[in-house]
């Protein structure tokens, strides 16, 4: 499995914009990890969510011994609640979040001298349906459906489409992060914009 | 109709996995009701996800080209495929157990237990007068957990409080000062509020309190040890 999960990265010109999540990517491993126990796929969900969960889990506990549990702990439950995962009701980002913060809030409450009681799961089942009715349903297929068009742009143009819409920066942030002339990004963005139209359909606007 | 619902910020920490059991309880006991507000949950929750794997990368990690991961936290000195490897040795895999559908009886009536209380500890119930009282267990110190049956014609005396009280209406309805409420209604007052809360037909609560009520009025104050028994 030799696709590269992080947009490339350019050494010169290192742009937190390119470095978007691969969702596809991450589904396809989870779903890998459901359906056949697919340790390489686990191996790399592993790589990708272990470090990150890391980081956050130290700024919440006092200790790396607990970090690493909570680590641990997480990504055991990845493995064996896998099946769980349904990705037409969320991306497996949100499937993985769940499950840390149910994780931790577990162990915050048993580490402040509480009972090792487990609520997590009652309060936030990990096996119902992320998503609560039609309407964001579809919202979020639209979602996917836009990342999915946007992903085939000139990587030039995703850059400045993804700054805009999904870190909300304006253009002329975006200018100054990118070291580009400010008509530069417009004239992206006009470009992926008209592309955009097309591929989206007309009545999208 | 629910008119009463949590605020946006309280919602936000319920997402983050910040706020007590007792209150996240609340908030997804009212969700449950309320799919205005699941609605956010969901949004709120995809947004943290997309904040947290991606913001950690950028504050901690480089990728290399062959998109291997370095780092320099501290989680350099985990192996992390070690762990994979070992993880992955087992053929688990969870069946989450059907959710049951538990109940409880308060004088007679039998009321649904939402899902978030299934597992929580419960003490014995105990009246005075039309009021009913269910401890839940939860041990957060100062903060008390209750379920509360007013019986119709009942009531809470005009009081305040001192910290925070959560009232989650779960069954029928009660009026106060400001108004009528409703099953679902999620009702959040602070130390500025005096009320008085009465059921005509009767009602099931979920109360979260972090201090004992304060009854305000004359007689009345001569009921402050009731102030602990309900919240
Ligand atoms: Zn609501």
């Amino acid at each position: 499995m030799q696709t590269s999960l992080l947009s490339k990265v350019t050494n010169d010109k290192p742009s937190h914009m390119s470095d978007n999540i691969n969702h596809p990517q991450l589904c396809e491993w989870l779903n890998a990890v459901a359906n056949s126990r697919d340790k390489k796929a686990f191996t790399q969900l592993f790589k990708f969510f272990g470090p990150k969960i890391h980081g956050i889990a130290r700024g919440k506990f006092p200790n790396e011994a607990q970090a690493s549990e909570v680590v641990q702990e997480t990504m055991s439950n990845v493995w064996r609640k896998s099946h769980l995962f349904d990705k037409d009701k969320g991306a497996a980002t949100t499937w993985v979040y769940t499950v840390m913060r149910n994780v931790t809030f577990d162990m915050l409450r048993k580490i402040k001298g509480n009972k090792e009681d487990n609520l997590s799961d009652d309060i936030w089942p990990i096996a119902e349906s992320m998503v609560s009715d039609d309407e964001s349903f579809d919202d979020h297929l639209e979602n996917k459906q836009l990342l999915t068009v946007i992903e085939k742009l000139p990587e030039a143009q995703q850059e400045v489409v993804k700054g805009f819409y999904f870190m909300e920066m304006s253009q002329e942030q975006l200018a100054e992060h990118l070291k580009l002339p400010l008509g530069t990004i417009k004239s992206r963005l006009r470009l992926a914009l008209a592309k955009l139209k097309v591929q989206l359909g007309e009545d999208n606007d | 109709m629910i008119k009463h619902h949590p605020k946006i910020e309280l919602i936000q920490a319920f997402v983050d996995g910040d706020l007590p059991a007792s209150l996240s309880a609340g908030i997804a006991m009212h969700a449950e009701m309320c799919s205005q507000c699941q609605q956010k949950i969901v949004q709120l929750t995809e947004h943290a996800a997309e904040v947290s794997f991606e913001e950690a990368f950028l504050d901690k990690f480089i990728v290399d080209d062959t998109s291997t991961i370095m780092s320099d936290s501290d989680s350099d000195d985990i192996d992390f495929e070690a762990m994979a490897e070992l993880i992955s040795q087992s053929n688990d895999i969870d069946i989450p157990e059907p959710a049951l559908d538990k109940s409880i009886v308060f004088n007679d009536k039998t009321y649904k237990l939402p899902k978030a209380l299934n597992n929580m500890p419960m003490s014995k119930i105990s009246n005075i007068g039309k009021l009913s009282r269910a401890r839940l267990q939860l041990d957060e110190n100062e903060i008390h957990t209750s379920l509360l049956q007013i019986e119709a014609g009942g009531g809470v005396p005009e009081h305040t409080h001192k910290g925070f009280e959560l009232t989650l209406l779960l069954d029928g309805s009660f009026h106060d000062e400001s108004g009528e409420y409703v099953k679902g209604d999620f009702i959040m007052l602070d130390g500025s509020h005096q009320h008085h809360p009465v059921s005509k037909e009767g009602c099931l609560c979920y109360t979260v309190a972090n201090d004992a009520l304060h009854f305000t009025q004359g007689i009345n104050k001569l009921l402050n040890p009731i102030g602990s028994f309900i919240y």
